[in-house]
């Protein structure tokens, strides 16, 4: 029987979240992203009035998306998508208009100015290739990054996702994003 | 991370591209009223138009040259056909059309500013002076080649915002033709503006303001139904056209673009023609007001693709 191919993705419980940002950290140094941009971040958001409070902060990142749009508007196909469903930028034939990043609808991409060329997350490629974890997952230390493979039924992810309930993020847009948070 | 990524260049970009578009059309429309053999009014709008029309595109290209992160890596656009982005055909017409409106160009050259140019040559390039044919019988066959990629050139700089799904202000087909028909009013108003200099015919004037007043026409119920339809949308699409109701571009939208830019002209030139065309007066031709007419049309235009630039990379999903 021929081998299932990969569809990488990621759920992520951000309950478990506590904003030490361990993850952009770990991006940064991994990718080598300059002060001035991250290909990863957290969204905090606080609810209510003091005493009463709840604040919680949500990982966000490029969301891998099945339907890219940044895939279909790119004029030389830089972007495109990976077998196993990662987005990933070929620097070499990006021209920089950054079309990609006005039509991403999660604003996950920035324009590299001593590049002239646009990056992303790319779920650490380099890293994968060589049997690793993407380096946010890694390094979390609460564990609310769970990565793998969706077509995997013994995955973590698989279980999470068959078990607990989960959203993903303006599904509205149409482009199918693949990064699940754990409601 | 949001920024706002695409900025003047970009805004003179699509206006000048629109400009030579419509340049061309119109060039094209009248040289097919002009016969070959009979002097024609019409003659010297289909000259003009086919003169000026390569140049605001080619600045355009060059402006959007140098918007790209590294401007010497634009051949990449060229190694690449993608069919499903607008920007990969866009590029690929816009190329087209520009040889097929720098070839009409030369096509409408008179025999004395054919032989002025080839004399201008330096020494080392005079082996071009080979090519100093009369091509003028290939005016029409160009006019018709260059007919489909000048309305091309007009539509894509619209499908170019309206294909992105994720900026709610432009995601809807009216966008491209509010800019196709903008771009060919913007040519007509360049043509009043450029003929105004000059002594002009009452029958080039009426050919000019017709088109222009069907073009203005058809924009303004292209605006209609857009802000009516978004208005009856989702509400992402509400929350963008809040950017021209009550947000940051309401005065420039309402007061600048609809009504100095497109409804006063739309006015004076309704003014100007429907009496000679139904009472059959002659028409009072004021070199002035013409030429302001076709300033304000042109400033219009522009501020058309100003407000939908900005505007629409400000609005986002929720």
């Amino acid at each position: 029987m021929p081998a299932r191919p990969k569809r990488y993705a990621m759920v992520v419980d951000s309950k478990k979240c506590i904003n030490c940002k361990a993850c952009v950290v770990a991006c940064r140094a991994e990718n080598s992203v300059p002060l001035a941009y991250s290909r990863n971040w957290l969204n905090e958001e606080t609810r209510g009035v003091w005493p009463k409070l709840m604040a919680a902060s949500h990982p966000e990142q490029c969301h891998q998306c099945d339907h890219p749009a940044c895939v279909r508007v790119c004029p030389t196909g830089a972007s495109h998508h990976r077998p196993d469903g990662i987005v990933v930028v070929n620097e070499a034939d990006c021209v920089g208009c950054r079309y990609c990043m006005i039509a991403c609808p999660y604003n996950a991409r920035f324009f590299r100015e001593d590049k002239g060329v646009v990056e992303k997350c790319d779920f650490c490629v380099k890293r994968l290739d060589r049997g690793q974890l993407p380096a946010c997952v890694e390094t979390c230390p609460s564990k609310v990054r769970v990565f793998g493979d969706l077509n995997d039924p013994e995955s973590k992810l698989a279980e999470l996702l068959n078990n607990r309930e989960y959203r993903v993020k303006k599904p509205e847009a149409g482009t199918g994003p693949q990064i699940y948070y754990l409601i | 991370m949001k920024t706002m990524e695409w900025g003047f260049l970009i805004v003179n970009y699509l206006f000048l591209g629109g400009l030579s578009a419509g340049l061309f059309f119109v060039s094209a429309l009248a040289t097919f009223l002009y016969k070959i053999d009979e002097p024609s009014p019409y003659t010297r709008i289909a000259r003009l138009g086919a003169l000026l029309a390569p140049w605001p595109v080619m600045i355009g290209c060059v402006l959007l040259i140098f918007d790209l992160g590294r401007w010497y890596r634009f051949y990449k656009l060229f190694l690449h056909l993608r069919l499903v982005s607008p920007m990969s055909i866009g590029s690929w017409l816009l190329i087209l059309f520009t040889l097929v409106s720098l070839v009409n160009c030369y096509a409408w050259l008179t025999e004395n500013q054919r032989s002025t140019l080839f004399a201008k040559l330096p020494r080392g390039l005079a082996f071009f002076s080979k090519f100093n044919y009369d091509i003028d019988h290939w005016r029409r066959r160009l006019a018709l080649a260059g007919l489909p990629t000048s309305v091309g050139v007009g539509i894509y700089t619209g499908v170019l915002l309206g294909a992105v799904q994720s900026r709610p202000f432009w995601n809807t087909n009216l966008v491209a033709q509010l800019f196709l028909f903008s771009a060919f009013s913007t040519g007509c108003a360049a043509l009043i503006l450029g003929l105004s200099g000059r002594e002009t015919s009452a029958q080039e004037l009426r050919l000019l303001y017709g088109l222009d007043i069907c073009f203005m026409v058809l924009e303004f119920f292209i605006v209609l139904p857009y802000l009516i339809h978004g208005e009856l949308s989702v509400q992402a699409v509400q929350d963008s056209l809040k950017l021209v109701l009550g947000g940051p571009f309401t005065i420039l939208f309402w007061v600048f673009f609809l009504g100095l830019g497109l409804l006063t002209p739309l006015v004076i030139e309704l003014r100007e023609l429907v009496p000679v065309i139904v009472s059959n007066r002659e028409f009072h031709y004021n070199r002035l007001l013409a030429a302001s007419t076709a300033l304000l049309i042109l400033g219009g235009g522009f501020l058309l693709r100003y407000i939908f630039v900005f505007a629409g990379q400000m609005s986002a999903m929720q």
